[in-house]
């Protein structure tokens, strides 16, 4: 096994690695800007210095040369090397900022000249709070600057693109947008212009910066100088709780952070996952974050005299509970969706199975064509694998409206999809139905059914959901309902506020809390109207049920899905995962 | 033939022939003799051969760095099939430097010949020819060179019914001084940004198009024809003897007749001043000499005697040679001015990849210009020495070096020029 020497700590490597990245694998810390795993390497930040040395070979002896304490004889470069592009060789001796008064100061005078022409306008900048070059700045930077001449001025505020917004003068050139766009999303929309001091990232003249993936890029700027303009000057980073999470707008169901606060989300951004997404995700994705904050639909809502009213949960129930009974169990129709998690698809399917109707159907929601062969697929909804797996029923768009219309059903169960908005059916062939609809926001179809139960999003209780993969994946609470509670539930992730505001904080408020409960509780409190054996105290009891009672669960659990990011179905043999 | 007989010397990269740049007239004198021997007698001279003559006549790349040109050659690995390229640098943008312009206008044909010949010791069958994009007209020239030449058969398929072929092409740089340095050439070729590439790997093992490329300078290609005719052993015996062969000594500055000149390595720089160029102007004292273009440290006129234009000489003075772009200064310059013009080049060229470069640059120059204005005080002077320490030797390529070299000697060498120009200034204590 080769070995490296590392601040005078022997480390074993294996097959070629960088420096750099072996010092990160190994959780040492080294200072850098431009180096990202995933892009190439073009050492242009000069911040990831090191001194490096190897030993030197005597091949008459085909051994190491000693010196007089049998130590072996080193030769160092006489250079200041970068890490990053450094490849790491056997007996090589490395010293960081830890050991070396030569890289402290190297690091700290790259510092220095990378500050002389930033604005230094972290008070009014959106990456402040996560932003490299402040946190490196505080820990290895000078304390003062000797640059006593006018700044470089440069583009303020160019809006690059529909979501992307550029401010040049806060820009360090480390290119990694230019290298995003060239070898990740591949659309080679930005380049770099102008020459020395005066560069920075642009388009091409008339061009817009309208890669499906553009936002990745202000991710992984490591400045504010690209913001997001949805985002732009809505929250700063340490008044957010971060919740890991899944993109539920897509097939691909790619690895995201929710960023909540006051019970809003306010952005998302990706989570890295190997098996999936690795650090990036849609656009699309991104502006998910509204439909957990905007029209949602709270309290339950009862249809009377074809007028909707808002309705007392109990009230909601008994109307349901009373339709059941006044028909059999033959005449409901059970329309589950792959945009619900397959919990609440479960408890759907098996609360009316053990009523009578064993049948319940979805129709998947799958454009061939809209995708393309990076993270966004043809399948719109999150969950379709899941549904067949759970063994609902397949059918598309015209078999389910027939199913729909027919005679033979009195009463429609929906659970979340929309089925008018989709255009399976027109709001009067469902409105002269009687319809109960389980959903998160007001839509098409929820307009015009008689009983609309609020069910929580992905983003306030715990669902899991099978990707196009096959890969199953879970959602945490991310905000509250008004029947949770942050502070009570261990399983809910905390911000700064969280940890550290006292009762005088008053910086949460009950206005955005939503009224309403897991699908799955729903159901259980209407089998306690009907007397049916069905009782599940939280979203882990219906999991451990399926995973008890479906092949294809066997052996997950959300502990699994949580260490393994995710379970692949189809090869439940437990991956080896390297978290970079 | 040594530097000291240099009255005596004869020109052969520009020699004194009427019309030489034409083809016939260089074919006339012996043009394109060497590539006919090598192309008849094959077997004789395997690029092997002709790779190893080429490093035991010691030539040495011209463009500044001063690196083996046949130790070069052999770092190409052996042919795969794949294509392989040269790629000749004639971007020639250091300030001070204009010797490949008179082969362009004066001899390109061995510049042509000394490519080719490099192209078959190599196994190459592309020669890029880049040149920077000021000189339009010498563009133009080279381009009716490399017309001619395929008209008569030196380059394209079957040079002179040999099985080898060669292709030559003139690219045309954009006004980047940048691209003179190797790796940004290949980048500006493949029509990229022109940014310095991370080595390794090396131009040999991935160059153009990822490819094993060798860059070699306009001037080092043009001497290969005469190694050739003439043998190692004789191109050895010009000039001095770690640095041998011709150079074009580009003169230019305070003396009365500026311009480019043939002589052997290892001329005494007093020679040069006083003889060649017929002395400074007005009969002035030479103050500074910048020996081979603006990037190399500036030497003392009073520390000249006996300092001789080959890197050891050099080196022990405490320069370098360079490209051997040389600029004479009288006594009546102003240091403070010269280097701020220096510093404003590099400044204006740092193509603002690496960090030190690109914001080192601007700041020495905005001190320089605080200086020049009678602003600056004794503190900036050792400002502009710690910055030149922050840059030098932490960037890519070595333009952050060319920047800080010239302001670390011009302020350490001429001090009191810039001392006595700074601002008194009385500092308390506590």
């Amino acid at each position: 096994m080769a070995e490296i020497f590392i601040d005078n700590k022997r480390f074993e490597f294996e097959g070629p690695t960088k420096v750099l990245q072996f010092i990160l694998d190994n959780g040492l810390e080294l200072p850098f800007f431009c180096y990202h795993p995933s892009l190439s390497i073009p050492a242009n930040c000069r911040k990831c210095f090191v001194e490096a040395g190897q030993p030197v070979f005597n091949r008459e002896t085909n051994s190491f040369e000693l010196d007089e304490n049998g130590e072996r004889v080193i030769r160092f470069f006489p250079k200041l090397m970068t890490a990053c592009s450094l490849d790491a060789t056997d007996g090589m001796v490395i010293k960081t900022h830890v050991t070396s008064e030569l890289v402290r100061r190297g690091q700290k005078d790259t510092l220095e000249l990378i500050l002389i022409n930033h604005p230094l306008d972290c008070p009014i900048c959106d990456q402040a709070g996560e932003c490299p070059l402040q946190i490196q700045t505080y820990k290895y930077g000078p304390e003062g600057s000797r640059f006593e001449h006018k700044k470089v001025h440069k583009p303020k505020r160019i809006q690059l693109g529909p979501r992307v917004v550029l401010d040049a003068e806060r820009c360090i050139n480390c290119t990694r947008c230019v290298r995003f766009t060239d070898e990740i999303s591949k659309s080679k929309q930005l380049t770099i212009v102008q020459r020395g001091d005066n560069n920075y990232p642009v388009t091409a003249p008339g061009l817009e910066f309208d890669d499906p993936y553009s936002v990745n890029t202000v991710d992984i700027c490591p400045v504010g100088a690209l913001t997001s303009s949805d985002f732009r000057f809505k929250a700063r980073v340490w008044e957010m709780s971060q919740t890991p999470s899944i993109d539920i707008t897509n097939g691909k169901g790619c690895s995201i952070d929710i960023w909540t606060r006051d019970n809003l989300v306010m952005r998302i951004t990706p989570r890295y996952n190997p098996h999936i997404n690795d650090y990036w995700m849609p656009d699309a994705g991104r502006e998910a974050y509204k439909i957990y904050n905007e029209n949602r639909i709270s309290r339950p809502e009862v249809n009377v005299d074809n007028q909707k009213i808002k309705s007392s949960w109990n009230n909601a129930l008994l109307t349901t509970s009373e339709k059941i009974q006044s028909i059999q169990p033959n005449e409901i129709l059970v329309v589950g969706s792959a945009y619900a998690s397959v919990e609440d698809n479960f408890a759907l399917a098996k609360f009316f199975g053990q009523l009578g109707q064993e049948k319940a159907v979805f129709a998947p929601n799958i454009i061939e064509g809209s995708g393309d062969d990076f993270l966004i697929s043809d399948d719109l909804a999150p969950n379709t694998s899941g549904c067949e797996f759970l063994g609902i029923d397949q059918l598309d768009k015209e078999k389910l409206a027939a199913e729909i219309t027919s005679d033979q059903y009195k009463l429609i169960v929906i659970l979340h999809e929309d089925v008018v908005g989709r255009q399976i059916v027109t709001a009067d062939q469902l409105a002269s139905k009687f319809s109960i609809y389980l959903g998160t926001n007001k839509n098409q179809t929820s307009a015009v059914s008689n009983v609309v139960i609020p069910v929580t999003t992905a983003a306030e209780h715990f669902v899991s959901y099978v990707n196009v993969q096959g890969r199953i994946q879970r959602t945490i609470p991310a905000k509250e309902t008004l029947y949770t509670n942050r502070r009570l539930d261990l399983e809910m992730s905390m911000g700064r506020l969280d940890h550290f505001g006292t009762q005088f904080d008053n910086w949460v408020t009950d206005k955005n809390k939503i009224d309403c409960i897991p699908a799955w509780e729903f159901l259980v409190r209407l089998a306690h109207e009907l007397n049916i054996d069905f009782k599940f105290n939280s979203a882990r009891e219906v999991f451990q049920e399926i995973v008890a009672g479906t092949d294809h669960f066997s052996d997950v659990s959300y502990e699994r899905i949580d260490s393994e990011l995710g379970v692949d179905l189809a090869n439940k043999q437990k991956e080896e995962l390297n978290l970079a | 033939m040594s530097a000291i007989d240099w009255k005596s010397y004869t020109p052969i990269l520009i020699p004194n022939i009427k019309d030489y740049h034409k083809i016939d007239v260089y074919e006339k004198h012996g043009g394109y003799g060497g590539l006919k021997k090598i192309l008849k007698d094959q077997t004789e001279f395997t690029p092997e051969k002709v790779t190893n003559t080429v490093k035991d006549s010691g030539l040495r790349g011209r463009g500044g760095a001063g690196f083996n040109t046949g130790l070069k050659w052999s770092f190409m690995p052996k042919p795969d099939g794949g294509p392989r390229y040269i790629a000749a640098n004639g971007d020639e943008s250091e300030p001070g430097t204009f010797k490949d312009r008179v082969i362009f206008e004066y001899n390109p044909h061995s510049f042509i010949e000394g490519a080719i010949i490099g192209a078959y010791a190599m196994s190459i069958t592309t020669v890029y020819v880049y040149i920077r994009g000021e000189y339009r007209s010498w563009i133009n020239m080279m381009q009716k060179a490399v017309d001619d030449a395929y008209e008569k058969g030196y380059l394209g398929k079957n040079i002179l019914g040999s099985e080898f072929s060669v292709d030559m092409v003139v690219h045309s740089g954009a006004g980047a001084y940048i691209c003179g340095e190797e790796s940004s050439l290949m980048e500006s070729l493949e029509g990229k940004r022109g940014y310095p590439r991370v080595k390794p790997p090396f131009p040999a093992q991935k160059g153009l198009w990822g490819r094993p490329t060798t860059i070699n300078n306009i001037e080092t290609f043009a001497n290969v024809p005469h190694i050739i005719n003439n043998g190692s052993e004789w191109y050895k015996g010009i000039g001095a003897s770690t640095h041998a062969g011709p150079l074009l000594y580009g003169i230019s500055g305070h003396v009365n007749r500026p311009g480019v000149y043939e002589y052997p390595s290892g001329m005494l720089i007093t020679d040069l001043i006083h003889g060649a160029a017929q002395g400074v102007r007005g009969g002035k004292k030479v103050k500074a000499v910048i020996p081979g273009g603006s990037s190399t440290p500036p030497l003392r006129g009073d520390s000249l005697e006996g300092v001789r234009m080959d890197s050891d000489s050099l080196r022990e003075a405490g320069s370098m040679l360079g490209t051997g772009g040389m600029c004479i200064l009288d006594e009546d310059t102003d240091m403070v001015d010269f280097l701020w013009r220096v510093s404003h080049f590099y400044h204006h060229e740092s193509c603002g990849q690496c960090t030190p470069c690109r914001e080192g640059t601007g700041w020495l120059e905005k001190t320089l210009l605080k200086i020049k204005r009678g602003d600056g005080t004794v503190r900036d002077l050792d400002l502009l020495l710690d910055l030149c320490s922050q840059m030098e030797g932490r960037t890519i390529c070595a333009l952050a070096d060319a920047a800080a070299w010239p302001v670390r000697y011009t302020v350490t060498r001429f001090r009191e020029d810039f001392e006595a120009r700074v601002k008194k200034t009385v500092y308390a204590l506590a």
